[in-house]
């Protein structure tokens, strides 16, 4: 019998459980081996985990602390000005506007990839289309050109079709996704073929049965998918550096660099760059937090 | 095609072609226009020189392959890229191996502990870039005065070894996430038998780790090489645009910075194309050699 099959499903009940079998199992002195064992275990993690948080923390920290206050050694707490900086960074620097306009590229870029890829799922699984198997594989041989590969022609292709400098050129590209074709594609596989049988003897169409079916049966897996496109969307610096030319349009990754350029000329306002910096780090983080259960399902499909 | 399987083939149960293939046109279409036809199109340029985007474009050849190969600064280029490539893995993977050791190990608050090591996915390498950075000031970064207490002078903008190391660092902390996430999901496949039959043995830990976990999760990790390695060539843009500009010197100069600077500040479009397909070829080659060796390597399991 395992008890902890998926790291992700225990719950505090299963824990117990194994903590008291194998306590009875292996006898008292094991059983207290197994608890010294144990604590060493959380105190390892404990340190490693906060090592790997503590920037986070002391950015968030800094944020909220005057210039004067960051240059005075030994002051690690929140500072006074964390209204002041953050007000400051949202409403002089663009960041209320770079806010709006990344959260418009990364909604749309994940809700598209998603929409592109269930309509792909529904014709590679579900119809005896001629070539669709090539055609797949077509799909899925993009993974090996990934935008670096291609960077020069694309930004003249932007500027033939007039998209350079607009949010189109942000969205658009970035919709076919063959990794979420990938994971759909195996979702629709693994819904029982009775289902499938029951829908076609009552003659359900297939718009239908995409959103009576389909969407129903892989609603975490769906769920995974955009969070993961809202976080790749979210994160683009490259491709907007070069194909966003009027700061109106930026997103908030090519806008922290910008705010660490233009307050670091003259006495740097870390406060202000900390600020920036949370400001363009929370939105993706608080996805990953709030969806970690249909995230962590999605990955797992990918490695099957 | 009729070599589908008898499981696959009762799925299929819409047989108009006209409709299957609507659904298939968006992704498709935007496959070839976004991703295949740019892709050719680098191939076509890089025989080119050119002046400016779009004019005075002159067919050479392969001269901007033969250029380039013999161009001491972008040798230079490749060799750090791989030389990074190689860094960010390994240490990655040491990382996140720990790690997921540790959780798979833990028998209370595992959920909790998971959630506190893979919340790095979510990084923005921007952030990463800027936080180290500041971080990592030379006059006002905590860590760098707390290094200059103990008399350690950390001046890593001036140093190439130093600023290679605080590049690969940052690309490192965001991967930890994606690396954790796939190890402790093949942890969690490892046989309950098999870890109490090596408990009562009396295995040592350290034994138990190289002769059951190793062997029976290196498909993940084969996998994971692949992934991180394509992830340190293609990826680490902004934290050298942001960290150290390619410098000091050429230290950090990535090839993915060179084609950048290459294509969008001197306006070397024939070179940069050059450069990318270098890159494309090297990282298909790597690919290839991952997915052979991972094959090797699925026997274990």
């Amino acid at each position: 019998m395992t008890t902890k099959t998926t790291t992700t499903d225990t719950d505090g009940t299963d824990e117990g459980a194994t903590q008291a079998r194998s306590a009875s199992d292996f006898g008292l002195r094991d059983g207290l081996a197994d608890i010294s064992d144990q604590i060493g275990l959380h105190i390892l993690l404990v340190v490693t985990l906060a090592v790997i948080s503590a920037p986070i923390v002391l950015a968030i920290l800094f944020s909220t602390q005057s210039a004067s206050q960051i240059l005075n050694i030994g002051g690690i707490g929140f500072g006074s000005e964390a209204v002041n900086n953050y007000w400051t960074v949202l409403t002089e620097y663009g960041f209320g506007r770079y806010i709006m306009t990344t959260a418009i590229v990364a909604v749309a870029t994940a809700i598209g990839k998603v929409t592109v890829s269930l309509l792909a799922g529904l014709a590679i699984v579900y119809y005896d289309v001629p070539f669709k198997r090539g055609l797949f594989l077509l799909l899925l041989l993009t993974l090996m050109l990934p935008v670096p590969v291609r960077i020069v022609p694309l930004y003249e292709l932007m500027i033939r079709l007039g998209w350079q400098d607009t949010l189109l050129a942000l969205i658009v590209p970035a919709l076919a996704s063959p990794t979420a074709l990938l994971v759909l594609r195996q979702k629709f596989r693994s819904i029982p073929t009775s289902l499938v049988e029951n829908a076609r003897l009552d003659g359900v169409g297939p718009i239908r049965f995409l959103f009576k079916v389909l969407l129903p049966m892989s609603r975490g897996m769906i769920v995974g998918l955009l969070g993961i496109a809202f976080i790749w969307g979210w994160n683009q610096y490259l491709w907007p550096l070069i194909v966003i030319s009027s700061e109106q349009k930026q997103v908030i990754q090519v806008g922290i660099s910008q705010l660490q350029g233009s307050v670091a000329a003259g006495r740097p306002l870390w406060g202000l760059i900390m600020a920036g910096t949370v400001l363009a780090l929370v939105p993706p983080l608080l996805v990953m937090i709030g969806l970690h259960r249909p995230l962590l399902k999605t990955f797992n499909y990918q490695t099957q | 095609m009729n070599s589908t399987t008898a499981p696959e083939m009762s799925r299929e149960i819409y047989t108009s072609n006209w409709q299957g293939y609507l659904l298939l046109l968006p992704i498709v279409a935007l496959s070839l226009i976004f991703a295949y036809y740019p892709a050719l199109d680098t191939f076509r340029l890089s025989l080119f020189k050119t002046a400016t985007f779009g004019l005075n474009s002159v067919y050479v050849g392969f001269e901007n392959f033969n250029r380039l190969l013999s161009s001491g600064v972008f040798q230079y280029s490749l060799v750090i890229s791989l030389a990074f490539a190689v860094v960010v893995v390994a240490t990655t993977l040491a990382i996140s191996l720990y790690i997921g050791y540790l959780i798979h190990r833990i028998l209370q608050g595992s959920s909790l502990y998971l959630v506190a090591a893979i919340w790095p996915y979510a990084l923005p390498l921007a952030v990463s870039a800027l936080l180290l950075s500041f971080l990592f000031h030379p006059t006002v970064g905590i860590v760098t005065r707390a290094l200059e207490t103990i008399g350690i002078a950390f001046q890593w903008r001036n140093d190439p070894v130093l600023a290679f190391m605080m590049v690969a660092l940052a690309t490192t902390w965001k991967l930890i996430g994606y690396n954790v996430i796939f190890i402790v999901g093949a942890l969690a496949t490892v046989p309950k038998s098999l870890e109490e039959t090596a408990r009562l043995d009396a295995v040592g830990s350290w034994r138990l780790i190289r002769r059951v976990y190793l062997p029976l999760i290196s498909p993940t990790i084969a996998f994971l090489i692949v992934l991180n390695t394509i992830e340190a060539l293609f990826r680490p843009f902004p934290v050298v645009d942001l960290m150290t500009n390619g410098g000091p010197g050429e230290a950090t100069n990535l090839i993915i910075y060179k084609i950048y600077q290459d294509a969008f500040a001197y306006q070397n479009l024939g070179v940069a194309a050059a450069e990318s397909i270098i890159l494309f070829v090297i990282s298909g080659i790597l690919m290839y050699a991952q997915i052979r060796l991972s094959d090797s390597y699925a026997h274990f399991g």
